[in-house]
C-alpha cells in the first residue's frame, strides 16, 4: 500500500515528494541586519566562534585564531593543528576543547593534553559541534560516520542518516551515544536540567531532548539548514542558519538518477546544492529568479547561499532574526556569540567575521 | 552513452510531447470529450442491442434527429451569446400547431404557409429578444415566463381547433417531400439541418455579426468596449433561436401530423442537455454549431435507445437529467482545469547531449581563458537602455538600438550622450542592420522583419512564412524574429529563435533542448517569405561570411556556430564550424581583420549539461518547481569571442565579474571600438580594440563606400 502511494506521490508530487518550502514570514521576516553589522576581522573561511580566558577564540581552516577587536593587523594563530579544526567550545575553568577531523584534542587546566580519536572504537573523524557538560563531561555531534565535515554537501545530497550526539567522559574516557540516525546533527547547547538542543540541519530542524528520551522537534520546517546553537543572554537560542533550502534543491534531493549522476559526474563546487557562498564562478547553476535585470540582482532572487541567524525564546519559538539576502554577502553564517549587547558572528561564505549590534534588531521589531 | 541516455534520446526522438501541449492549445480541443461519449455510446449500444447499426434504424433515427439538431444549434447561439433560451418547447408546439392550422384547416400552399410559421416563430424570439437584450430582463426567468405562456396560448388553441387541424392533409407533392423524403438515402430534416449548420457555422466563425455574438457571451463589457452593439447582439440571438425552433416544429408537424398536447414538452431541457453536453459552455462565449449537432446526435442516440430497452416509465427523462448533470459538471470541471493542464505539459522538453565543455581558466591557455578586459568598456546610456539587444551605426556614425518598450533609440555621435526615440514599433527590436540606401532593417519581435526608412517611415516587409506541413499549431506568424544579414542580391536572411515562446520567456525555450526555431528568407523581388532551414536550436546570429553563397548563423542553446550555404553548387548545405562554445553563442558580426565576433549571452553550467541528457528531469521540474526556482542557463556571465571562417577561436574578452556587462548578446566593430549590447544590460559599452583599423565600417563590405 505505502508502496503504491509511495508512486502515486512521486507521480503527482504530492505528498513526500512534494517540495514547498515555509516562506521567511514573521519573525523571520527577511531584513538586511547581518550585511549591516560592522565588521570585525576578515578572515578566510572563519568558523567557530568560543569565548575562552576573556576573549574570542574562532577557528580558520586547521589554525585557532585569538579575536582582536581593535587591531585589524594580522594576528599569529593561538593553536595550529595537524589536521581541520571543525568545531571549538571552552569551560569556564579555563579548558579548551578542540574538535578536528582526526579527533577532540583538549587543552588548558586539568584535561591538557587529552585526546579523544575513538568513540566505542570507531574513529572520531566528523566532529561538528561541541559543549561543556560540567568541567568532566564532555557532549559532541557527529555529523556523519562516513565522511569528514569538510564534505558536508555530499552527505546532504547523499540524504544521509549517520548522524549521532556523544557523551564523552573525560576522567574515565568512556562514551555514551544518546542519540543516532540523525541527518546531520550541527550544533548543541544545554538548556536547563540536563536537556539538549540540537540542530538536525538535513531535517531542518532542532530537536530537544534529556539524555535516555526520545527526542521531540522543537521547531521544525526551518527554510534552511540549521548549524550551530549558541545560548542567547535571556534563556533562549541563536540559531546559525548556514544555507537557506531552495525547492530546486528539495527537487533534485527527490530525483535519484539526476541526484547520483550529479555526485558523480560534476565537480561538487558547480553541484545543484546549498552552499556556503555563491556567484564565484559562472560554472555554478543559476535559477530563473537569479538572472541580473538592468545591472541588479533582486534580492529575492532564489540562491543556493544565504545568511540568516534566528533567535529562539527559551521554549524554542522564534521571535527574530537576521539576514543576508540575495544581494548581500555574508552568506553562510556557521556560528555566533552574544556578548554584552552585541552579536559576534562567522560568516563562512563570506569570509568575514562581523558584530551586530542588537538593538538594531529592536529597532526593526518597532 | 550509457544506457538511460540511449533510452532518452529515442524516446524524445520518437515520442513527439510538445504535441500535447500544442492540441491543448487548439480551440477544437474542448469537443474531445463529447467525442469520446460519442463514440463510446455507439460501441455500448452496437453491443446491447441487437440491429442498432441497420440501415432502417440508423435512418430513422436522423429522421427525429433533425428536428432535435435544429432546436439544439438555436439554444446554442443563445448560449454561446451568453444567455438561456428555455421557450423552444412551447414555441415548437406553437409552430407544429401553425403549421398544421395553416396547411390542413387553411388549405394554404405549404411554401406560403411555412414561411409565415417560421416569421411569427421568429416574433416570439423577438420578444424573448426586447425583454432579456434590451430591457435587460433575466434570460433564465424571462424565458421561462414565455416557456409558460406561449405553452398555454397554444394549449388553448389546441381545445378550440385541435381536431380540426388534423381533419385533412394537402395534396402536395412539397408536403410529403418534408414528410418522409430523402435524399441520396438521407432523410431530407436531417439534411436541412446539415445544411443549416454548415451555414450557421460559417456565420459563426466567418462573419462579423457571429463573431459578435461570442464576443459578448465572453464578456459582454469587453465586447461593449470594443464597440459592439450588446443589446441588439443578444436580441438577434434569440431571434435566431426562434427561427430555428420553428423550422423544427414545421419539421415536425410535417412528419408526425399530430395535433397532440405532447409535442415540444421538454424539449427545452433535451436541447440544453444536448447542446452542453456537445461541449458549449454554459458561461458563454465558448462553442460552437458542430459540438451542438454533436450533442444533438448523442442525445438522440441516448433516448432512442433507452426507448428499446423497455425501461419502466421516467426512465427516460431521468436519463436526460443524469446526462445533463454529467454535461455540466464536466464543462465546469474542463473550463476551469484546461489552463491548469496546460501550463503542466507545454514546456516538454528533449533529450540534448551538450558536446564537452572546455576549460576558460585564466591559466589555460586556451582562447577562452577568462580575463577582465571588458571591465574598460565605457558606458554609453547608462540606465538610459533597456532591451538593447543589438547595435547599428548609420553614415554618420549615429548609434541605433532596440528598446523593451518597442522603439528604436538613436544615441547621436560623436560622444553619444544625447538620445531620442527614432522610431516607434510596438514590437521589442532584436536585430538591426542598414542597407546600402541608409534604410534600418529591424527584427521585430512578436511582429516580424521591419524596414525604418530615413524619413523614419515604418515599414512592415515580412510577417509571415509558409506554414509547416502536419504542424498542429499554425506557425506561419512569426513570433520571434531575431537577427538577419543581406545577401548581395538583396534577400534578406532571418532567424525566428522559437516558434513556442514570447520574448518575455524566451530563456524557457532552453529547457526544451528542441529545435523550435528557424531560418526565413524574404525576398525583395516576390515580398514573399519562405522558411529554408526548420527545426534549429534558437538560431540566430545570422551573418554573410563574404563569399556570396554562404551564411554563418548560431545555434544559441546548442552552443554550435554553423555555415550555411545558401547559394553555389553546395546550395542547401549546413556545416559546423565551431561545434563547442563554452557559452551560449548569440549574434555574430564582421570583424576589420576579416574574421568575426560572436557575442556569447551566457555561459554553460556542468549542472545543467548534465539536465540537458535527462528530460524526464526537465519535464518534471518544469511541472514542480516555481518558475523563478528552475535551473537556468548562466546568462549572468557573459563575453565576446573573435574566431575564423574555419571556425579556429582566436581571442575571446570577458567581464568576468559580471558587474557592468553581466550579458552580451551582440556587439559591433565600427571605427576602431568593439560596441557591446546585452538585452538585460542597462549599458552599452565601447571597448577600444588594440591595432584595429579606425576607419572600419562594416556596411562597407556590403554597399559601396560612396553612399
Amino acid at each position: 500500500m505505502n508502496a503504491i502511494r509511495n508512486m502515486l506521490d512521486s507521480f503527482w508530487g504530492r505528498g513526500d515528494a512534494s517540495i514547498t518550502i515555509p516562506s521567511m514570514d514573521g519573525a523571520l521576516r527577511p531584513n538586511d541586519l547581518l550585511d549591516q553589522a560592522i565588521e570585525v576581522q576578515v578572515v578566510q573561511q572563519p568558523d567557530n566562534l568560543t569565548e575562552y580566558q576573556g576573549g574570542l577564540l574562532y577557528s580558520s581552516g586547521n589554525k585557532i585564531f585569538q579575536m582582536n577587536m581593535e587591531a585589524s593587523a594580522e594576528t599569529p594563530p593561538r593553536y595550529e593543528m595537524p589536521n581541520d579544526v571543525s568545531c571549538l567550545a571552552s569551560h569556564p575553568s579555563g579548558i579548551l576543547a578542540i574538535g578536528t577531523t582526526a579527533g577532540i584534542l583538549l587543552r588548558g587546566s586539568k584535561h591538557e593534553g587529552t585526546t579523544i580519536s575513538r568513540l566505542s572504537g570507531r574513529p572520531l573523524a566528523c566532529p561538528t559541534a561541541l559543549v561543556f557538560d560540567g568541567d568532566n563531561s564532555l557532549i559532541v555531534c557527529i555529523g556523519s560516520d562516513r565522511l569528514s565535515p569538510g564534505e558536508w554537501k555530499r552527505d546532504l545530497m547523499e540524504q544521509g542518516r549517520s548522524g549521532s550526539v556523544w557523551r564523552i567522559d573525560l576522567v574515565g574516557g568512556e562514551s555514551t551515544c544518546l542519540v543516532h540516525g540523525l541527518g546531520f546533527p550541527y550544533g548543541v547547547q544545554l538548556v536547563g536540567s540536563g536537556a539538549l538542543r540540537v540542530s538536525e540541519s538535513w531535517s531542518h530542524r532542532i530537536i530537544q531532548f534529556r539524555p535516555g528520551e526520545r527526542p521531540r522537534p522543537v521547531l521544525a520546517d526551518l527554510p534552511g539548514y540549521p548549524s550551530r546553537i549558541a545560548p542567547a543572554t535571556d534563556g533562549g537560542s541563536w540559531v546559525s542558519v548556514f544555507a537557506p533550502r531552495r525547492q530546486m534543491v528539495e527537487f533534485v534531493l527527490r530525483e535519484r538518477d539526476y541526484r547520483e549522476r550529479m555526485l558523480r559526474e560534476v565537480h561538487s563546487d558547480y553541484w545543484m546544492a546549498p552552499a556556503l557562498s555563491s556567484g564565484g564562478s559562472f560554472l555554478e547553476p543559476i535559477q530563473g529568479g537569479t538572472v541580473k535585470h538592468l545591472g541588479i540582482r533582486k534580492p529575492w532572487a532564489p540562491t543556493r547561499s544565504y545568511g540568516l541567524l534566528v533567535k529562539l525564546d527559551a521554549s524554542g519559538t522564534p521571535v527574530a532574526s537576521l539576514h543576508s539576502r540575495a544581494d548581500g554577502k555574508r552568506h553562510g553564517v556557521t556560528s555566533c556569540l552574544e556578548i554584552g549587547g552585541k552579536l559576534a558572528f562567522t560568516s563562512k561564505g563570506g569570509g568575514v567575521i562581523a558584530c551586530a549590534d542588537l538593538n538594531l534588531l529592536k529597532d526593526e521589531d518597532e | 552513452m550509457n544506457s538511460s541516455d540511449t533510452i532518452a534520446k529515442w524516446r524524445s526522438r520518437f515520442i513527439p510531447d510538445h504535441v500535447v501541449g500544442e492540441i491543448l492549445t487548439k480551440e477544437w480541443i474542448d469537443t474531445a470529450i463529447p467525442v469520446v461519449m460519442f463514440i463510446a455510446s455507439i460501441i455500448a449500444f452496437s453491443l446491447l442491442l441487437p440491429h442498432f447499426l441497420s440501415l432502417g434504424g440508423i435512418v430513422e433515427l436522423l429522421r427525429q434527429m433533425g428536428e432535435l439538431t435544429f432546436v439544439t444549434m438555436g439554444m446554442a447561439i443563445v448560449i454561446m451569446a451568453g444567455g438561456i433560451d428555455l421557450s423552444v418547447g412551447s414555441v415548437f408546439a406553437l409552430a407544429n400547431f401553425l403549421t398544421l392550422a395553416c396547411v390542413n384547416y387553411l388549405a394554404w400552399p405549404p411554401y406560403l404557409a411555412l414561411p409565415i410559421v417560421i416569421a411569427i416563430c421568429g416574433l416570439c424570439g423577438l420578444v424573448n429578444g426586447v425583454l432579456v437584450g434590451y430591457l435587460r430582463l433575466r434570460a433564465f426567468l424571462t424565458t421561462l415566463a414565455t416557456l409558460i405562456i406561449v405553452r398555454a396560448l397554444v394549449d388553448y388553441l389546441l381545445f378550440h381547433y385541435g381536431s380540426k387541424v388534423v381533419e385533412s392533409s394537402p395534396d402536395s407533392e412539397f408536403w410529403d417531400f418534408l414528410s418522409f423524403g430523402t435524399v441520396f438515402g438521407f432523410p431530407f430534416n436531417y439534411l436541412a439541418a446539415i445544411v443549416a449548420a454548415v451555414v450557421l457555422h460559417v456565420f459563426l466563425t466567418r462573419m462579423r455579426l457571429g463573431w459578435h455574438i461570442r464576443a459578448v457571451g465572453g464578456s459582454r463589457r469587453s465586447a461593449h468596449n470594443a464597440g459592439i452593439n450588446v443589446r441588439r447582439t443578444v436580441c438577434l440571438s434569440y431571434i435566431v433561436s426562434a427561427l430555428l425552433t420553428g423550422i423544427a416544429g414545421v419539421l415536425y408537424a410535417a412528419r408526425l401530423n399530430n395535433a397532440g398536447t405532447e409535442a415540444g414538452v421538454g424539449l427545452e431541457v433535451v436541447a440544453l442537455t444536448a447542446a452542453v453536453l456537445g461541449g458549449n459552455s454554459l458561461g458563454g462565449g465558448r462553442g460552437s454549431i458542430p459540438k451542438a449537432a454533436l450533442g444533438a446526435f448523442i442525445v438522440a442516440l441516448f433516448t432512442n435507445s433507452l426507448l428499446r430497452f423497455t425501461l419502466p416509465s421516467g426512465a427516460n427523462p431521468l436519463a436526460i437529467g443524469l446526462i445533463l448533470l454529467l454535461a455540466v459538471a464536466t464543462d465546469v470541471r474542463w473550463l476551469k482545469n484546461r489552463h491548469k493542464l496546460l501550463s503542466r505539459v507545454y514546456v516538454s522538453p528533449a533529450y540534448f547531449e551538450p558536446p564537452p565543455l572546455l576549460s576558460t581558466a585564466p591559466d589555460s591557455g586556451t582562447p577562452y581563458a577568462v580575463n577582465n578586459k571588458l571591465q574598460d568598456a565605457e558606458p554609453i546610456g547608462l540606465d538610459q537602455v533597456d532591451g538593447a539587444e543589438d547595435i547599428a551605426f548609420d553614415a554618420d556614425d549615429n548609434l541605433y538600438t532596440g528598446s523593451r518598450h518597442g522603439d528604436i533609440l538613436r544615441f547621436e555621435a560623436p560622444d553619444y550622450a544625447s538620445v531620442e526615440v527614432f522610431a516607434h514599433i510596438g514590437g521589442q527590436p532584436l536585430g538591426l542592420h542598414f542597407d546600402g540606401d541608409g534604410s534600418l532593417f529591424a527584427c521585430v519581435s512578436g511582429m516580424g522583419l521591419y524596414k525604418i526608412t530615413r524619413d523614419r517611415e515604418i515599414i512592415r516587409l515580412s510577417d509571415e512564412t509558409n506554414r509547416t506541413l502536419l504542424s498542429i499549431v499554425d506557425d506561419s506568424r512569426m513570433r520571434f524574429a531575431d537577427d538577419m544579414d543581406f545577401a548581395p542580391d538583396g534577400r534578406v536572411f532571418f532567424s525566428e529563435a522559437t516558434i513556442r515562446y514570447d520574448i518575455f520567456d524566451w530563456a524557457t525555450d532552453s529547457l526544451e533542448a528542441r529545435g523550435n526555431g528557424r531560418i526565413i528568407c524574404w525576398d525583395p523581388r516576390t515580398n514573399a517569405s519562405r522558411t529554408v532551414l526548420p527545426k534549429r536550436m534558437f538560431p540566430n546570429g545570422i551573418c554573410m561570411i563574404g563569399d556570396n553563397e554562404s551564411l554563418l548563423f548560431a545555434e544559441t542553446w546548442a552552443a554550435r556556430i554553423n555555415r550555411y550555404w545558401f547559394d553555389g553548387p553546395h546550395k542547401g548545405k549546413v556545416e559546423c564550424v565551431i561545434p563547442d562554445m563554452p557559452g551560449y553563442p548569440d549574434n555574430i558580426r564582421r570583424s576589420s581583420d576579416g574574421n568575426f565576433w560572436v557575442a556569447m549571452l551566457g555561459m554553460r553550467t556542468p549542472a545543467l549539461d548534465l539536465a540537458m541528457k535527462m528530460p524526464g528531469f526537465r519535464r518534471r521540474m518544469a511541472q514542480r518547481v516555481a518558475f523563478e526556482e528552475w535551473i537556468y542557463p548562466n546568462i549572468n556571465t557573459g563575453g565576446v569571442v573573435k574566431f575564423d571562417a574555419n571556425g579556429n577561436v582566436l581571442e575571446s574578452l570577458w567581464d568576468a565579474s559580471g558587474d557592468k556587462y553581466p550579458m552580451i548578446t551582440s556587439m559591433r566593430e565600427h571605427k576602431g571600438y568593439l560596441y557591446l549590447a546585452g538585452v538585460y544590460n542597462n549599458r552599452i559599452g565601447r571597448y577600444r580594440i588594440p591595432g584595429a583599423d579606425p576607419s572600419f565600417n562594416d556596411r562597407h563590405l556590403y554597399w559601396d563606400k560612396r553612399k
